[in-house]
């Protein structure tokens, strides 16, 4: 469970197993609970009682450094994207390697290589705001995967995308699944579940639908 | 490959000179030192001139304390009796010496009061042994230390009731070095009051500079940064600002040392602006420091965003 200080119950009654290797949507109505859930999975909320085991870590008694460790084998994308836009496309992708302490000489390769993975190797030196929407995601792509986690989180990573542009960012989360890294993707976007299937996380008012158990 | 990532770079260049972006300084370990600014460069400008006037204080304080010389450590004062009042020597010696407050009283001989003379009269023809038998019989009057309030005072009345003087000039000294001992306390108060403004001055700069860089401490938080990761840029930032100013004060010092410099001569000081240099320097680091982890001490992130 999942309780506020304000005392609104954000999340309840959750009981469910995700694989190593899975795909999975959260879906849900606006304020089911997705971003919470999503949020409790990095550590940056903790749950109120019950048991929530990330890569090993329990996440309600987790230390500081617990989390820390645990964040670094997590990647994140953001609806928003939250590309730093003073600095380079560079800069933004090795972020997460420069916080584990890697020197800028093994950098560069790394970047190119991601960024060759979704397509933007040319881009290594440009400044976010020139690119366009679904550049700016797939360069936020680029960056959750630098430094190879085992699990992806992404909290609408098409909210604000066309169509076409969504369906070339989930192909790419698609083809990250396919290398073993698990995808856990919060969306509204119930259509591209055709295209690109997945198990189905269904949240309603803070809870699992009835019937649901992954 | 080439031409696209040339044209990037050049691209990438004029969006940055655009944005009016500074590139950050890469440190070793992965570490940015975060771009100089405006707000940097007034912080230096005020911590500067506030490091310049403390230093500028224990210049003259070191003046003072050269003006006054020895008498800083071993206060002793002459008490002279006229050759006509002789007789009166020992009783005045012995009255001296029951003084509280003072240690000893020797009777200048006359031996040494030549050799004073000769000294006095720089080597010159003139007659040293002629002169001093004009000179007044000496008592050197060693005071205790610490000195007890009053036992000048005691001196002289006592001195002037019997008929002797008392060397003006020797009290008027160590009434000065009283007073430099108060301004000294002085300075060390203000020392530490602009100390302490210095330092909130170079926090709240740096408290600006987080909040500017809000999303960047909130993104390497949620990679799992340690959290000395997020603060050394902005402590070493701190430490290079406070040294920066420092050296900058440093450099202020000069002019002003230039223009007094007849007058120092003319008191007999000698000030060095050498001497200032490493004080200045380290006193700025260390105020650029405290105020750097003043302003690093809580830094909150938006967990709860996004």
């Amino acid at each position: 469970m999942m309780r506020y200080k304000t005392g609104k119950v954000a999340l309840s009654g959750l009981n469910m197993d995700i694989p190593q290797g899975s795909f999975v949507y959260l879906v849900g109505e606006s304020g089911a609970g997705k971003s919470t859930l999503l949020k409790m999975l990095y550590g940056g909320l903790r749950p109120t009682s019950g048991q929530l085991k990330v890569q090993g870590t329990m996440i309600r008694g987790a230390s500081e450094v617990q989390i820390r460790d645990l964040r670094q084998r997590i990647g994140i994308i953001f609806q928003g994207n939250r590309l730093l836009f003073a600095r380079t496309v560079f800069e933004n992708v090795a972020m997460p390697l420069r916080v584990q302490g890697w020197d800028t000489a093994r950098l560069l390769p790394r970047v190119k290589k991601v960024l060759s993975f979704v397509g933007l190797e040319d881009r290594v030196w440009s400044y976010p705001e020139t690119l366009s929407g679904g550049e700016q995601q797939r360069i936020a792509i680029a960056r959750a995967m630098i430094s190879n986690p085992p699990i992806i989180l992404a909290d609408e990573p098409t909210g604000n995308l066309d169509e076409d542009t969504a369906r070339h960012i989930l192909d790419l989360l698609t083809a990250l699944n396919k290398l073993g890294t698990t995808v856990l993707m919060a969306t509204h976007d119930l259509h591209l579940l055709t295209s690109h299937p997945g198990l189905v996380v269904q949240l309603h008012q803070g809870a699992l639908m009835t019937g649901q158990k992954p | 490959m080439k031409h696209l990532n040339k044209q990037s770079k050049s691209r990438a260049k004029q969006t940055q000179k655009r944005n009016g972006n500074r590139e950050s300084v890469h440190l070793p370990g992965g570490w940015n030192l975060p771009p100089f600014g405006v707000h940097q460069f007034l912080a230096l400008m005020i911590v500067a001139v506030a490091l310049w006037s403390v230093g500028l204080v224990w210049l003259a304080l070191q003046g003072g304390q050269q003006w006054v010389g020895s008498w800083q450590q071993e206060v002793k004062v002459h008490v002279y009796v006229d050759q006509k009042q002789k007789k009166t020597l020992t009783l005045l010696q012995q009255s001296l010496e029951q003084i509280s407050g003072v240690e000893n009283v020797r009777l200048i001989e006359r031996v040494e009061a030549t050799v004073w003379m000769e000294k006095w009269l720089g080597g010159s023809d003139l007659d040293a042994e002629g002169f001093t038998k004009h000179l007044p019989e000496s008592f050197e009057v060693t005071l205790t230390e610490p000195r007890e309030e009053g036992v000048l005072l005691r001196i002289k009345q006592l001195a002037e009731g019997k008929g002797a003087a008392v060397n003006d000039d020797e009290i008027q000294l160590v009434q000065a070095g009283d007073v430099l001992g108060t301004i000294q306390n002085l300075a060390w108060f203000a020392t530490l009051v602009l100390g302490s403004a210095m330092a909130l001055i170079v926090s709240n700069t740096l408290r600006m500079i987080l909040l500017a860089r809000a999303e960047e401490i909130f993104l390497m938080r949620l990679m799992g940064a340690r959290e000395w990761f997020v603060r050394l840029p902005f402590v070493l930032e701190g430490l290079l600002l406070g040294a920066g100013a420092g050296l900058l004060a440093w450099i202020l010092v000069w002019p002003l040392l230039w223009v007094s410099e007849s007058w120092e001569q003319g008191l007999g000081i000698d000030l060095s602006g050498w001497m200032m240099f490493l004080p200045l320097i380290f006193s700025g680091a260390v105020v650029g420091t405290i105020g750097a982890l003043i302003a690093t001490t809580n830094i909150v992130s938006p967990e709860n965003e996004g």
